[in-house]
């Protein structure tokens, strides 16, 4: 147990954070790139979000592989030896968290980019007019725009990092040890693998009490109410 | 400094690639004979290609040997079972509470906050409570049993959903059929749900699309397949994964890419909607 909450802290720092950094950095880019092809990137970049996790799990696996997986190939033509990805304890969590970024940066891709498209024109073309350079256009209009976009991606893409389970149990199976056991998934393998029903109970409270302190947090701390529309539909 | 436009184009090639190349690599692993994909430098581009990973079990050293057609009996119990979750969920609970909420409640403020924390609460959380609930019911490994706690999730859902849907129909619309005699129930019946069709469409195919692809409850609330069981489409492909894992590739990337289908076309069909539905209506899209 003692190593199942750190776990699972730095798979959600880590799969949050790199989904973050990739979904926002596509977005920007197809943003900017206005040629033809731009719808057809779009859909490309949002097929993982409509694809099973179990299948994903298995897409992973196989490119994973130490033997045959193209993974290891690419690297050994950087000279990079070939690793053990997912039986590795030091490399499964990474593993696991850049599955998880590959399915799920599209969802802030998704958001992000529609944040950037609802910025109006004009309002670039002012930052222009005013002499504002690509840093401070950035700085100071683009990302006071989105604002409300980010905090709503991070927000419920934390929540879906958190209840992750199905990439855990195909890809690793909580392992190599306790390396990639999250909270979800050592749930799952207290109360029906090791059948200690009254402890996966207990650690599902402790579960429930993190979900509910993450989103009292985001809810006072952000207008996350407002972006999702809350109190525009209830109250007349 | 702008970057170049020939580079902003190559980016954008690479970072398909990065997205298409784990679809491709699967699909190519499952249209490849043995000795392709076994061997190293891998295969990218096959010359032979066979279906037959799709109709044999791919390898001789498993347990249980599974073939991607032999998961039809899985997709039917995952067909219905996610049909029946979606419709209740959309027809029964959904549009009426959203309805309810939005246009009929004075003060809904809590009961909104409520829809809203429901649809963010993870499935593990409630694994065991429901575990022995649906033992008590005597609906363990049934469709029945199944659909009930998939309602935990799509109910709150579509209910968050359509509540935003209804709150963009216009109030004047309701108005004058108010004015014209129609009772509250024949104007919900009648013209708003009429007029959010689009929401009841989005509702439908994510709820649709988040059953077919639960694994959590299934594991552990289902255990045979159909007929006779209720066993899901995603515990069939990680059992078969754990029982052939190394050995029927070709096998096993021939049921992900056939039982990933219904999905992956759903959602290419409804990416309109994908947007608005996976980000609980913050982007209108």
């Amino acid at each position: 147990m003692a190593q199942i909450l750190p776990t699972t802290f730095y798979y959600f720092i880590g799969s949050l954070g790199l989904e973050f950094l990739v979904g926002l950095g596509v977005a920007l880019l197809v943003y900017s790139y206005t040629g033809r092809l731009r719808g057809v990137v779009r859909t490309l970049i949002l097929l993982p979000l409509a694809m099973s996790p179990v299948v994903v799990a298995l897409m992973w696996m196989l490119m994973f592989d130490l033997n045959y997986g193209p993974i290891n190939y690419f690297l050994g033509l950087l000279g990079v030896p070939a690793q053990n990805w997912l039986g590795n304890t030091s490399l499964s969590l990474p593993s696991l968290i850049i599955t998880n970024a590959w399915e799920f940066s599209p969802f802030i891709f998704l958001v992000v980019y529609a944040g950037l498209q609802m910025i109006p024109v004009e309002l670039h073309e002012a930052a222009n007019v005013d002499g504002l350079g690509r840093f401070q256009t950035f700085r100071y209009v683009t990302l006071p725009s989105i604002r409300a976009s980010i905090v709503v991606a991070l927000t419920l893409d934390a929540i879906g990092v958190l209840k992750g389970f199905d990439l855990v149990y195909v890809l690793t199976n909580g392992g190599p040890g306790y390396s990639t056991s999250v909270l979800s998934f050592y749930i799952y393998e207290v109360g029906f693998s090791f059948l200690q029903a009254h402890y996966a109970a207990a650690l599902s409270l402790l579960y429930l009490a993190i979900i509910i302190a993450f989103v009292a947090a985001v809810i006072k701390f952000t207008s996350l109410e407002d972006y999702l529309g809350l109190k525009k539909m209830v109250e007349k | 400094m702008k970057i170049s436009s020939a580079i902003k184009v190559a980016l954008l090639v690479v970072i398909s690639a990065f997205y298409l190349f784990p679809l491709y690599w699967t699909l190519i692993t499952s249209l490849k004979i043995p000795t392709d994909i076994f061997t190293s430098p891998p295969v990218f581009l096959p010359i032979k290609i066979t279906l037959s990973n799709f109709f044999t079990p791919g390898s001789i050293i498993g347990a249980v040997s599974q073939t991607a057609v032999g998961s039809i009996p899985w997709m039917i119990d995952s067909s219905v079972v996610a049909g029946l979750a979606t419709l209740a969920s959309t027809f029964l609970i959904g549009a009426p509470s959203a309805y309810a909420l939005t246009r009929l409640m004075k003060r809904g403020l809590w009961l909104g906050r409520l829809v809203l924390f429901m649809t963010l609460i993870p499935e593990a959380a409630m694994l065991v409570p429901f575990y022995l609930i649906v033992i008590g019911l005597h609906l363990l490994n049934t469709w029945w049993g199944l659909m009930l706690v998939y309602l935990s999730f799509t109910a709150p859902f579509a209910t968050w959903l359509m509540m935003g849907f209804f709150n963009d129909v216009p109030k004047a619309v309701e108005e004058s059929a108010s004015i014209d005699g129609l009772s509250s129930y024949q104007i919900f019946y009648k013209i708003s749900l009429r007029l959010v069709t689009p929401g009841l469409v989005a509702a439908i195919i994510l709820s649709f699309i988040s059953c077919w692809n639960e694994l959590l409850y299934a594991l552990v609330l289902t255990y045979s397949p159909f007929p006779g069981g209720a066993q899901t489409v995603p515990v069939f492909i990680s059992g078969f994964i754990i029982i052939e894992k190394g050995f029927a590739w070709g096998g096993l990337a021939a049921a992900g890419i056939f039982t990933m289908l219904p999905t992956l076309v759903l959602g290419v069909l409804a990416q309109k909607y994908m947007a608005r539905g996976l980000t609980l209506g913050a982007v209108k899209g």
